[in-house]
């Protein structure tokens, strides 16, 4: 292993005892407001006259585009995403049949010398579909859209090393896509079959090693703590077998137990879960050995090693907050498609039916089938800045936040900046002037330092709705 | 179109010899007596919202009028249906020019924002015209700006210069009106521009990126900040009309 450039070597100082006491619900504020807050009164024509407004700017923004796959042949059980598990292709090729029809809506809409920097490809298992269909899939996309066709593009899919071989991966790479996302979650056998998703660890580091060999730009793969029958010691040993094959960058995900919400999670008995002593253990044991390896922690939940871009991103500043995590194009207006996709255009957010056959039977009739949203008041455009800020970087700039409003900081986030006094007695950020600096324990606590800007979260009213900080 | 400065919804009150824009609107320079005259004509027309028609092509000639509040864009629709944009009006501007021949309207003239305008029934207006030399002279003025515009507007001029010259020419009008010269909020779609430029929306977004990738400007959806006013004025390198008299 080289010189670590930030001088990781040493394990951070963090105090699991703070790292307890902060252990609450708190929004992963992948959108600002979140998506609770969101309306009925977004509607299709809304929508439709948001992105004809947009298409008119002087410089129309460039686009993120999401496409949702929500198929998956059998559930993991740990998965809170809308998806459909299903072995019947004929129900998926009606779905994808629509979601053609979708894309070419959509496309419609949008002037075409708006250029896609950003596709990503989620689920569900997008690899559940087959090449073909992949492959017109990119077809009706191009068609629709005008794709950026140059390296700076950022083409991802996620991929279920159980669906993938070495031909998909060079297919894949022929569609335009030069990222891959592998979900692994733990290489252990037995965690896997707790989570119904056994998958043959050697078979799985093989194709991450060979996406990387391959020429993609950036392999990720996502690992999960806090699964059932997970201990320390064995996850340690998936952390150190992913670290062997050095992946660019490494997501470490929380898994949250909500087995109302989700059905499938009712098949993880609650007692076989790690308690919040041993999660702690899980998550500190992974993030000091991922920076130990050299890796620099990026955002809430990502590790990227030197030569990703998505390092280069936080050390530029055009680090990004999205629904689909983090990226590295700042300013982009979000299409997204799909049943439950969430697109942003400007200062809205419009998000489809979260219902197959409301989706299904919408498009038939030729509309977009938006269902709710929510408009940005000029405090949130204000809020939703500063907390993206901390979501992505390692510190506010008040000033930077003065000049881009108009606001007087101090002022404006008095209230906040109250707030804010207690996580400096613990040491989670420090203050200089209008700078609001994340020490190593704020980084990992983002979220909570977010929250204390969050006009829509009281703090003597605790939320349930979002998943525990760690 | 332009919510540039502090008092832009400052009251304006209907009676010429009473309203703030009387040094930039047709009756520059006319005694207070003088004025009197023209307040016996003038009406108000509005507001209207944005979209809303002042006048529609077609429309009999039977008055100028002026911009009092908001703003206005004069356009025509050619075969293929698409508008053709004349002109951007603001607070002060006379529009309707082009009916006094035809004796009728040529543009249809829809607000842009919220908006105002003065009524001048051009019969009157003559009239007194021809008692005042002031006021005579004055329309002449107004006229002949206009035609040096079009004639400006349709020389042979790279995109570049074309743009350059539009955005020094908004800043020095916006100026003109005590609003600040340098932050351009522009409340027109693109294409409107483009059209009014006879370039593409397309050219006229690159156009604009090349300028804030040279730090002339810089934009943001629909503003523009005016960072170096004295190169861009030297990249629209053709005389404008910047600060002639009307």
């Amino acid at each position: 292993m080289g010189p670590c450039p930030h001088g990781a070597q040493r394990s951070p100082v963090i105090d699991p005892a703070l790292l307890r006491r902060y252990d609450a619900p708190v929004p992963r504020y992948t959108s600002y407001p979140t998506a609770r807050h969101f309306q009925n009164a977004v509607t299709e024509s809304v929508f439709r006259a948001s992105i004809a407004s947009s298409n008119e700017d002087l410089i129309p923004s460039d686009l993120s585009l999401y496409v949702h796959l929500p198929f998956c042949r059998r559930p993991c059980f740990y998965c809170g995403c809308t998806r459909i598990v299903t072995r019947d292709a004929s129900r998926a090729s009606r779905y994808l049949e629509q979601l053609h029809q979708e894309i070419a809506l959509q496309g419609a809409e949008i002037d075409r010398d708006r250029v896609v920097r950003q596709l990503h490809l989620g689920g569900g298992t997008p690899t559940y579909f087959t090449d073909a269909e992949l492959a017109s899939l990119m077809d009706a996309i191009r068609k629709a859209f005008t794709l950026d066709e140059g390296v700076d593009r950022e083409f991802g899919i996620e991929v279920d090393p159980r669906t993938l071989d070495t031909a998909r991966l060079h297919h894949l790479l022929s569609l335009g896509f030069n990222r891959v996302s592998f979900g692994i979650q733990d290489l252990d056998f037995k965690v896997q079959q707790a989570i119904n998703r056994v998958q043959d660890p050697r078979y799985t580091l093989t194709l991450v090693e060979q996406a990387q060999g391959l020429g993609f730009a950036s392999v990720n793969v996502d690992l999960l703590y806090g699964l059932p029958g997970q201990s320390p010691e064995c996850f340690m040993a998936t952390v150190e077998a992913i670290l062997g094959i050095r992946p660019g960058r490494i997501a470490l995900y929380g898994y949250a137990h909500l087995p109302q919400q989700f059905r499938y999670q009712r098949q993880i008995p609650a007692s076989s879960l790690p308690d919040a002593e041993a999660r702690i253990r899980l998550f500190l044991g992974a993030y000091e050995r991922f920076m130990a390896a050299g890796y620099h922690p990026i955002g809430l939940d990502h590790f990227a090693r030197e030569g990703d871009r998505l390092l280069d991103a936080l050390q530029d500043g055009s680090l990004q907050r999205n629904f689909q995590g983090y990226s590295t194009h700042a300013g982009l207006d979000s299409l997204a498609v799909g049943i439950s996709a969430i697109s942003r255009i400007g200062t809205l957010y419009a998000q489809n039916t979260k219902d197959e056959e409301d989706y299904l039977t919408s498009l038939r009739a030729g509309h977009l089938p938006i269902r709710v949203g929510y408009h940005l008041n000029p405090d949130d455009v204000i809020r939703a800045d500063v907390i993206e800020r901390i979501m992505c970087h390692e510190e506010l700039d008040g000033n930077a936040v003065e000049k881009r409003h108009r606001i007087c900081f101090p002022e404006y986030f008095a209230s906040s900046l109250e707030r804010l006094e207690e996580l400096e007695r613990d040491e989670l950020v420090e203050r200089s002037g209008n700078r609001v600096v994340l020490r190593p324990l704020g980084k990992i606590l983002r979220r909570i330092v977010a929250a204390r800007f969050d006009a829509y979260l009281q703090p003597e009213n605790p939320d349930g709705h979002y998943s525990r900080m760690i | 179109m332009f919510h540039a400065g502090t008092d832009f919804h400052r009251e304006i009150r209907q009676k010429c010899s009473q309203c703030s824009l009387q040094e930039l609107c047709l009756p520059r320079g006319l005694h207070a007596s003088d004025l009197e005259q023209l307040d016996t004509v003038v009406s108000c027309e509005g507001p209207h919202h944005e979209g809303d028609f002042l006048l529609r092509a077609g429309d009999p000639f039977r008055s100028l009028y002026a911009v009092r509040s908001g703003s206005y864009k004069s356009y025509t629709i050619d075969q293929d249906g698409r508008e053709q944009i004349w002109g951007f009006h603001l607070p002060g501007e006379i529009m309707g020019l082009d009916a006094i021949h035809p004796e009728r309207h040529i543009c249809n003239v829809v607000a842009l924002d919220t908006a105002t305008a003065c009524n001048l029934p051009f019969d009157q207006l003559s009239a007194i015209a021809s008692r005042l030399p002031g006021l005579r002279s004055g329309l002449f003025k107004i006229l002949s700006k206009n035609l040096a515009q079009q004639t400006l507007r349709s020389r042979d001029e790279t995109a570049e210069e074309r743009l350059a010259a539009f955005l020094v020419d908004l800043s020095s009008r916006l100026r003109e009106r005590g609003f600040s010269e340098r932050d351009l909020h522009l409340s027109m779609p693109r294409r409107d521009i483009a059209s009014y430029l006879h370039l593409t929306a397309e050219t006229i977004s690159r156009s604009l990126a090349r300028f804030q990738s040279e730090g002339l400007i810089s934009v943001d959806h629909r503003e523009i900040r005016l960072l170096d006013l004295a190169r861009l004025t030297k990249r629209a390198r053709s005389e404008t009309l910047a600060g002639a008299t009307p």
